[in-house]
């Protein structure tokens, strides 16, 4: 059987030919690179194998940032670190003060103790018995016997613990053996003597450090936001002094935020009451 | 409960410890006693369903606010500013004493009051509030005790929609 060719047929024939030839070379020609491709689609696909082929130029390029990194950023970093000290100065001192505080009042301590152990050892020498130490000590201190005994026989107590805001004088924390009239108008008021005596003084750096009202004392050891009050009853010697601004160093640093908000909230002010009648 | 320092300043004798007492004890007198230094007293003030304790320090008179020492300023998270408006003199320099207060407290809310309105006729009052460079927030009396709750309940509900 025959079939008859149409015109339009006769014309299709040899461009299907054609396109048939193109695709075949295109095969051919194409073959390695499609074979190519399929392999790094497999590699790609593969963590494992993408990984092993990626880990080592990582690597490399890790070491060479290391090495390179000080002498590349540099300048970057000094910026970046020397701008957010300044940015965040406040925190910063609230964290160093303590620590700072706590290290130079360490080295006093200890020069004091070696002088006082130098004395006490040439005393020791010359005199055995403690009323001639005493004698001998009133005599150095100028002042007379019966006050260094009835001293030995005094026995100061911590009647209250107040932290407190220092510019605005709100109550952080507060801690009393007793009940106390009004605790945030004694903050205020404490506040606004100390900023009295040291604006009418104006010298740098200096700080109201002792009150003395009758036989209590008003102890305070400033900080940089803020300042802890310790109302005392009886006499405070250097020593105890010392000792007990050691004690609210300790507790700035353990127990005080590192940052203040403006507000004291309700749960912060238990929290620190309740860490300060743990501390005294 | 949020606690909040407020500053009462302004010239001398313009009625700031009458306002304080007024506000605190609710009571007055009319003999003068110039405050020195600072006076601190507490007053807890409700506001709607709230609280607010409000740390009040009665500043001394100065004739300018850079007078008064910073460190009585800081923290403050309200400012009363008194002037009395039976006196002009307590009131020419107000903007140049608002401008420096503005500018060391910028976030605190700031109330301005004419206060001794009782010595005043409504004509002189409108007469008063007309000179003055900058809008008088309210008009008060500590002696009649007119407008002194209202100023500290306005001032109440200012900070505590900022707390």
């Amino acid at each position: 059987m025959t079939t008859e060719k149409s015109p339009q047929n006769l014309g299709n024939e040899p461009n299907k030919n054609e396109d048939l030839m193109l695709s075949m070379i295109r095969e051919i020609l194409l073959k390695e690179d499609r074979e190519d491709i399929a392999d790094i689609k497999a590699h790609f696909d593969d963590n494992e194998k993408l990984a092993e082929r990626i880990n080592p130029i990582i690597e490399i390029h890790v070491e060479s940032m290391k090495r390179k990194f000080p002498r590349e950023y540099q300048k970057q970093v000094e910026r970046i670190v020397e701008r957010k000290i300044k940015a965040s100065q406040d925190e910063l001192l609230d964290v160093v003060y303590p620590v700072m505080g706590k290290m130079v009042r360490k080295y006093v301590n200890h020069q004091f103790l070696s002088l006082k152990e130098g004395l006490d050892d040439r005393l020791g020498q010359l005199f055995s018995f403690k009323g001639w130490y005493n004698r001998i000590k009133a005599m150095v201190m100028g002042v007379d016997e019966s006050e260094i005994l009835l001293r030995d026989l005094d026995h100061t107590s911590i009647e209250e613990v107040f932290i407190i805001q220092r510019d605005s004088g709100l109550l952080m924390g507060h801690f009393s053996r007793n009940e106390t009239i009004d605790r945030d108008v004694i903050a205020g008021m404490l506040t606004a003597i100390k900023s009295f005596v040291e604006d009418a003084f104006s010298k740098e750096r200096q700080e109201l450090e002792l009150i003395d009202y009758g036989t209590y004392k008003i102890f305070i050891q400033s900080f940089h936001l803020y300042y802890i009050s310790v109302i005392l009853d009886g006499s405070i010697s250097s020593a105890e002094k010392d000792a007990l601004s050691a004690k609210l160093l300790d507790f700035a640093e353990k127990e005080m935020p590192n940052t203040l908000a403006n507000d004291v909230s309700p749960s912060d002010y238990e929290t620190l009451s309740m860490q300060l009648s743990k501390y005294f | 409960m949020i606690s909040k320092k407020v500053i009462l300043t302004g010239n001398f004798g313009v009625g700031k410890t009458s306002l304080f007492n007024r506000f605190v004890y609710d009571r007055f007198s009319d003999k003068y006693l110039t405050t020195i230094g600072v006076k601190v007293n507490k007053k807890v003030i409700g506001v709607d369903d709230e609280e607010l304790s409000v740390l009040l320090w009665d500043i001394a008179g100065e004739v300018s606010q850079d007078k008064v020492p910073i460190s009585y300023f800081l923290g403050a998270a309200g400012i009363i500013y008194v002037f009395d408006m039976s006196r002009p003199l307590t009131f020419k320099e107000i903007k140049k004493d608002l401008d420096y207060l503005t500018e060391l407290l910028p976030d605190s809310v700031i109330k301005i009051v004419g206060n001794k309105k009782d010595l005043l006729t409504q004509e002189e009052m409108n007469h008063v509030l007309a000179e003055l460079p900058m809008e008088c927030n309210i008009t008060t009396s500590a002696k009649t005790g007119e407008n002194v709750e209202e100023l500290f309940s306005q001032l109440g509900r200012l900070l505590l929609e900022r707390a």
